[in-house]
């Protein structure tokens, strides 16, 4: 076996997401969830009084909101107590706000980040890394030549101290407020980490920008926030990336996104989401695209035991547009309950959302996307496309799309299938000389390609690799 | 989701209905069932997303919708051939047997409030007999509404390689001058190797809302189609829906409204793969002009045994207006993975090339856009096998569009 191949067999699941680390940490709030909880963080964060009180409200609109169980087909989310999650662990690492050299970190977080990959990509192919450690970012740093231009990448807690006015300005208040549903109220009273990115007018940053979130520890959420305001004219690739050992308890993440996108800018926010098979990943993720802006999500979901996550552009100036590209992949015991929210409130807006889900070994995967067209949207057009592929008959496959057309002059249009893995092909492949796993990971390549050639080579790679471990093994 | 008790309605009422149509034991109790239920029973699930409910079915009030003693239709039945075919109170001496061991055996009365009501309280209605072999072609069922409230209960039972075809259509008579409620509840029972046509077309008044519950349970190598068209009522609320049990069943569920003012159709499509080799094609078609509002539900449910299953589903939608709206929803559920399914939707306007080219031919616009919206219905009239059912629809898009 050569040298590459041996790479490659170490990058088995285990060896390179599962590993768990000791658990270090400089801070541990105690389980659940109280006002004295949300004081205690916020106190050691040394923050200012108006997030604090930002932080009290969302905790009082969550206590007030009933979990989400009435949607038709939705994932069991009953076993997410949020008073068994420990809400916040602020790992050991001396700068509070992130180092800017690998080496300052201490060796077990280095070394997980190795593993991931992570330096390595920062080295090829990013302009910038953030990396977060259960609830705070532990490294962070961009290259000089963006700095110089006026372009913000950092830490979300770093922000509130050093942006104080843009922050407060835009930190759920236009884009995702705490009421609109439980998980972002909760994510609002004790969200910690993520990113802060501000691309000035006219600046194209012309390598993606990249945040890793890792869980190591048992029984905790991670809850970070990332805001991204994209000037007028200017252009950025947002890339994130997840995962978290495997273990017998729940873990929960309840991220929050929001993303501004002004008059003729374009941002592109691509997510590689692999938690750990006891993760509930309940998401909010949110963006709004003003005059000839442009929006592009794309998302592959890999991992978590069940994801609920749709993310959404509202569609506000005139001639805005966006793209859905999303890739779900349930295995044994997953519920990937994923698509996309899209409102047109502006004429001449379009929008395009493509879907490709995999359901194998009784996973389930279901598309669940709103498409919502406002009176006086004229001349908008949107088109949806949904492929699923079902590998067995444990497995479940669901397509729940919702259209709300307001507005006469528009060009609405919806497509889905959902077939099994063709006999035929595999027929065709095995005769050709592939077996019987070879044929299939072949054909899911296939099947996924359309979306994988979208992404950034690396992330290509990665998420095709991640398909084949998937797939390894367990079929036959 | 709580419902509401109707004051005027008791066990006295229903009583008095069952007696003066000397009904039998078995249908008297059931429809008392059906009166209890309403206590706890749900209204039929609408859908909602964020802040929005597509159908609001709680803002019908039924305590003055529902007159339930005077009710009044005058129903025609016409047909020819060895097929019984005859209301409910001419059946119960000779069919009785086949009545008890069918009604409520496709639709539980109980499911939902609405369901309830109507079993609770029909007058009128059809009960259609096929037996082994027979096969019919013309039975037609022209029922006037002509109360405040109406009632229908049908039931379609198709023995063993038997054919029929039905056409059901439904006109609003004597003026009332308050809001009406029209109920039609149709079960159609299809044995082994039996063939189910059923149409109806629905042009009650404009002061009308109708809940209309259409089902069908499909043996081994059975068909039921449908055709369900909506041109009536300010309010309609639509389910057609096949329970395809039998291996080799199929199914057709064809579809069309065209709405204006302020109407509101509810339209859902649903069928339930259950067995082998079973086959589904939903296809719904719909005109929607100054104020009219759509909903579109279609489902296709594929259980864990039906293996071979191919399913598919068309919907589109025509807005001839800004003021309209259309919501839509088609749902795919599956669960075997031996399974070829695909549905599509479109939602838009008279496309300006076409109009731009008949206008060239020096076609009125009126006219050129009149042409366009006759033509939009084309591929599902196509879909129609029966004459003079497509001639009706016709008519009435030809109608509506004066």
């Amino acid at each position: 076996m050569s040298s590459e191949q041996e790479h490659l067999k170490e990058t088995d699941t285990e060896a390179r997401f599962e590993f768990k680390k000791e658990e270090k940490s400089a801070f541990k709030a105690d389980k659940g969830l109280t006002e004295e909880t949300i004081r205690v963080i916020s106190e050691d964060k040394d923050e200012p009084e108006w997030m604090l009180q930002r932080r009290l409200r969302a905790l009082k609109q969550f206590q007030k909101m009933p979990m989400p169980t009435d949607w038709p087909g939705q994932p069991d989310i009953s076993e997410v107590d949020v008073d068994e999650i420990i809400p916040y662990i602020r790992p050991d690492v001396d700068v509070r706000a992130g180092v800017d050299d690998w080496t300052e970190l201490p060796e077990e977080i280095k070394d997980t980040f190795d593993k991931l990959g992570i330096p390595e990509a920062e080295k090829n192919a990013l302009s910038g890394v953030g990396a977060q450690y259960e609830s705070e970012v532990v490294y962070q740093n961009m290259q000089e030549r963006w700095e110089e231009k006026g372009v913000i990448f950092c830490n979300m807690d770093k922000a509130v101290q050093e942006h104080e006015e843009l922050v407060r300005e835009y930190f759920m208040t236009k884009c995702v407020p705490p009421s609109d549903n439980k998980f972002a109220a909760l994510h609002g009273a004790i969200w910690s980490g993520g990113s802060f990115v501000y691309v000035p007018e006219d600046t194209t940053v012309d390598m993606p920008v990249q945040a890793y979130f890792r869980m190591n520890s048992e029984g905790m959420g991670q809850f970070e926030h990332t805001l991204i305001i994209a000037e007028k004219g200017s252009e950025v690739h947002y890339i994130e990336g997840c995962s978290a050992p495997k273990y017998s308890a729940f873990n929960l993440h309840a991220g929050g996104v929001e993303v501004f996108v002004k008059e003729d800018a374009h941002v592109q926010y691509s997510t590689v989401q692999n938690w750990s098979k006891n993760t509930y990943n309940l998401n909010t993720k949110r963006a709004i695209a003003e005059k000839n802006g442009r929006m592009e999500w794309i998302s592959g979901s890999m991992g978590s035991k069940a994801t609920m996550l749709y993310p959404s552009t509202i569609l506000k100036g005139r001639g805005a547009s966006d793209n859905h590209i999303t890739i779900a992949f349930a295995g044994e015991g997953q519920d990937i309950d994923t698509g996309a929210k899209v409102y047109h409130n502006a004429p001449n807006t379009k929008s395009t959302i493509e879907s490709k889900s995999i359901a194998k070994d009784g996973g389930r995967t279901n598309y669940r996307g709103l498409v919502h067209i406002a009176d006086g949207a004229e001349n908008s057009s949107t088109a949806v496309e949904c492929d699923a592929l079902m590998f067995d008959n444990d497995s479940t496959s669901d397509t729940m799309p919702y259209m709300e057309i307001n507005e006469s002059k528009v060009d609405v249009a919806h497509e889905a299938t959902v077939g099994k893995i063709g006999d035929e092909d595999i027929f065709y492949l095995q005769s050709r000389g592939l077996d019987d796993d070879d044929a299939k990971q072949m054909i899911v390549s296939g099947f996924i390609e359309p979306i994988t050639e979208e992404l950034p080579i690396e992330y290509a790679v990665e998420l095709n690799r991640l398909v084949e471990l998937e797939m390894e093994g367990s079929l036959g | 989701m709580s419902t509401k008790a109707i004051e005027s309605l008791s066990e006295d009422t229903v009583r008095r209905i069952a007696e003066e149509r000397n009904e039998p034991d078995w249908l008297v109790e059931t429809r008392l069932d059906a009166l209890a239920a309403l206590e706890s029973a749900p209204l039929p699930d609408v859908i909602q997303t964020p802040g929005r409910k597509w159908t609001d079915l709680e803002a019908l009030d039924f305590e003055t919708l529902v007159d339930p003693l005077n009710q009044a239709d005058t129903t025609d039945r016409d047909a020819d051939g060895d097929v019984v075919v005859c209301s409910f109170l001419e059946a119960f001496e000779e069919y009785g047997d086949v009545l008890e061991e069918s009604f409520g055996s496709v639709i539980d009365p109980t499911e939902n409030y609405l369901t309830a009501l109507s079993v609770a309280l029909f007058t009128t209605g059809t009960f259609v007999y096929v037996p082994e072999g027979v096969a019919v072609e013309d039975v037609t069922v022209r029922a006037e509404m002509n109360s405040r409230s109406l009632f229908s209960q049908t039931l379609v039972v198709a023995e063993e390689s038997a054919s029929v075809t039905i056409l059901e259509s439904i006109e609003s008579g004597a003026d009332v001058a308050d809001d009406r409620y029209f109920s039609n509840l149709v079960e159609i029972v299809a044995g082994e190797n039996a063939n189910v046509q059923f149409g109806s077309l629905q042009n009650l008044s404009p002061d009308t809302y109708t809940y209309s519950l259409k089902r069908g349970d499909a043996g081994t190598y059975a068909s039921i189609n449908w055709i369900e068209s909506n041109f009536g009522s300010r309010l309609t609320r639509s389910d057609v829906e096949t329970e395809l049990n039998g291996d080799g069943s199929e199914s057709q569920i064809v579809g069309t409204f065209f709405g204006h003012d302020d109407q509101h159709f509810d339209i859902n499509a649903r069928v339930w793969h259950r067995a082998e080799h079973t086959t589904a094609d939903l296809v719904t078609r719909g005109v929607l002009d100054e104020e009219a509002r759509s909903v579109y539900e279609g489902v296709q449910d594929v259980g864990v045994d039906a293996w071979n299953t191919s399913s598919y589903q068309r919907e589109n939608t025509l807005m001839l207006s800004d003021e309209a709206e259309a919501d839509a929803s088609p749902k795919l559920i599956i669960h075997n993975h031996d399974t070829e399914a695909s549905h599509s939707a479109t939602v838009g306007q008279v496309d300006a090339e076409d109009l731009f080219y008949l206008e060239s031919r020096s076609i009125d616009s009126q006219v050129a856009r009149n042409m366009l919206v006759e033509g939009f219905f084309v591929p599902v009239l196509e879909e129609i096998a029966v004459d003079e059912f497509r001639e009706d629809v016709e008519a009435l898009v030809a109608e509506r569009l004066r």
